[in-house]
């Protein structure tokens, strides 16, 4: 099977003052399809500096990022734009909805930015599936954080992206708030055949994946199936 | 769903929102008195002068359109030599003073018997004609703003005047003197400001013109039927330059609150501005949102600012009730339009800064 993400030997320099420092340093990983990976490491070894640069966030300094066959390293800012657009769904750590919609409008928002208009069908599937229905007229304010993350998960789902970039998820969330949102990860995962990658600290929240990819200093250090 | 996400943020930010608004307001306030005003006044003074009925005005050379504004008297023995020339039917000359006390008030110092020859004389509402050197004559619109009956005294260019009558309204000037009693108090013996000419025919006025340039080359010879076109601040440079100047500063203003209010709104949305790009939302769809929530906002505040102006026109009234403030549609869409442009200008930069912005560096934020 073709992977939906390859990247190869993937550098990304960071310039603080006159030194030169290397966030990632030639990481070289392949996701197929399908997959629900996770990646692991210690604060500061690159990990959300790696799920910025296959976003199409950030550039990376050289190597290169394939995803769904288009080559990151090569597009224009405005080429990478349109490629988020269509083809990533980012989820984070601080939820990062805005503040001044509720539930509905954070999530028609990622729609109506998509560009495909209003789908009343995926919304609906995609707000019961995580259990928002009832909370559609809440402002962020009004939500609990496991709520609040399952309403950045719809926003991130809703456009049918190819990939879901998640950057330590449950990392402001208690433990049960925690279970829910990577139980909700998972069945995504199993049911719609999402392609889900997520940065965590927690080895039991890496677990909820097929597999980890351990970093450290900018590296992939080994991959390891996640139940081993 | 940008309509709604605007709307939304400017009710996250009330007091900002109100600011802002209040600040086009003022503006747009501004830009429609100053204008209000000065055309009022013109095309009210224009008015009157043009109801005086004559068909021809002479003034001394180079006088003001702005007929009160300009001194410079000329002998009242001129009157005589006009009154021989072919086509002219009766002269009336006339001493202009502008009165500044309590307003602004044009008084018309007039010979009783010449001023009838040419307006047709004034219907009276009220008491007698100018008798007595102390008398004065007041208007119907002066009379009732002022509150002024017939035989109270007004107290005017620093003199005790007798209100003789009240006159209907449109003859020149809103107050009537003896000119020999304005000529002693101004020092102004023998003197006009100005001399009103009545042809024998109409359809003369331009022969009669002709025949009084002849006889005086220098002097400003005005046929006044289209006295009222004539009085507008283009003809009046100096006072052209004021309004421009006027408007500049509050266009001045509306730009710089509309730069500052939408510069603070991207610095806090930093991180917003962050997600969006996250999302996929491209350099034109940041600046749309921007500029359509300022639109919003001089929208709202031009609104308030023609509700304002009204208002500031009701407050004017009640304390100059003859002030003339003339509000036109004309201006009320040009004053929004000029806050509507000034403040997207204002934004445009705003607007521009957060587009360029890098969404990882938003998103780091705090
Ligand atoms: N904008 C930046 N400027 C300079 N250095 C940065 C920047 N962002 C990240 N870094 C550095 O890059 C390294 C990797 O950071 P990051 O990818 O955030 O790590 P992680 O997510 O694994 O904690 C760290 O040493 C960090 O200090
Ligand atoms: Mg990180």
């Amino acid at each position: 099977m073709e992977p939906i993400l390859k990247t190869e030997n993937l550098w990304k320099m960071y310039r603080t003052g006159r030194m030169e420092v290397p966030a990632l340093r030639g990481v070289s990983i392949s996701i197929l399809p399908g997959e629900f990976v996770s990646i692991m490491g210690p604060s500061g070894c690159g990990k959300s500096t790696l799920l910025h640069v296959i976003g199409g966030l950030a550039q990376a300094t050289s190597g290169r990022v394939l995803l769904d066959g288009n080559d990151l390293t090569e597009m224009s800012d405005a080429a990478r734009t349109l490629l988020r657009r269509h083809k990533v769904g980012f989820v984070f750590q601080r939820f990062n909805l805005l503040p001044t919609l509720d539930t509905y409008h954070n999530i028609a928002l990622a729609q109506h930015i998509h560009g495909n208009g209003f789908d009343p069908h995926r919304f609906e599937a995609v707000a019961s599936l995580l259990g928002l229905s009832e909370r559609l007229r809440h402002k962020p304010s009004e939500l609990s954080g496991g709520e609040q993350q399952r309403v950045a998960l719809a926003r991130a789902i809703i456009s049918e992206p190819k990939i879901v970039l998640a950057d330590e998820p449950t990392g402001n969330l208690d433990t049960k708030s925690s279970e829910t949102v990577l139980a909700l990860l998972r069945q995504l995962n199993k049911d719609l055949g999402q392609t889900i990658v997520m940065i965590t600290h927690n080895p039991e929240a890496a677990t909820y994946g097929d597999r980890v990819l351990h970093m450290r200093d900018g590296m992939v250090v080994n991959g390891s199936a996640a139940h081993s | 769903m940008i309509g709604h996400m605007i709307v939304q943020n400017t009710l996250h930010r009330p007091v900002r929102t109100f600011i802002t608004v209040i600040a086009v307001a003022v503006e747009v306030t501004l830009v429609i008195m100053v204008v209000g005003l000065t055309s009022g006044l013109l095309s009210d003074s224009a008015k009157r002068t043009e109801g005086v009925g004559a068909d021809i005005m002479v003034q001394p050379p180079s006088a003001s359109i702005f007929m009160a504004f300009s001194g410079a008297p000329m002998p009242i023995a001129i009157g005589d030599k006009l009154q021989q020339l072919e086509y002219v039917q009766a002269v009336a000359p006339v001493l202009v003073q502008f009165n500044s006390v309590n307003g602004l008030d044009i008084v018309y110092g007039i010979q009783p018997e010449t001023f009838r020859s040419v307006s047709g004389g004034f219907v009276l509402h009220d008491g007698t004609e100018l008798r007595d050197s102390n008398d004065i004559l007041v208007d119907d619109v002066y009379a009732r703003a002022k509150k002024i009956k017939v035989g109270r005294t007004l107290h005017i260019l620093e003199h005790d005047f007798h209100v003789a009558g009240i006159v209907e309204h449109g003859k020149g000037a809103r107050l009537f003197v003896l000119m020999s009693t304005l000529q002693e108090m101004s020092g102004a013996h023998d003197k006009a400001s100005v001399f009103f000419i009545k042809c024998d025919r109409s359809d003369h006025t331009a022969a009669a013109a002709d025949e009084v340039r002849e006889l005086l080359p220098h002097y400003e010879v005005r046929p006044l039927k289209d006295y009222i076109s004539l009085m507008t601040s283009s003809n009046l440079p100096g006072l052209g330059a004021f309004i421009n100047v006027m408007i500049g500063i509050a266009v001045a203003i509306g730009f710089l609150v509309t730069f500052l209010s939408m510069y603070t709104t991207i610095i806090e949305r930093t991180r917003e501005i962050g997600v969006l790009k996250s999302l996929g939302a491209s350099k034109t769809y940041i600046v749309e949102i921007i500029l359509s929530e300022t639109t919003l906002l001089c929208f709202a505040g031009v609104v308030t600012g023609v509700g304002l102006s009204y208002l500031t026109r009701i407050i004017l009234l009640k304390v100059f009730p003859s002030l003339p403030i003339l509000i036109t549609v004309k201006w009320i869409f040009l004053a929004g339009l000029i806050a509507i442009l000034g403040g997207l200008l204002g934004a445009t930069y705003p607007a521009w800064l957060a587009s360029r912005k890098d969404p990882v560096e938003a998103l780091a934020y705090e």
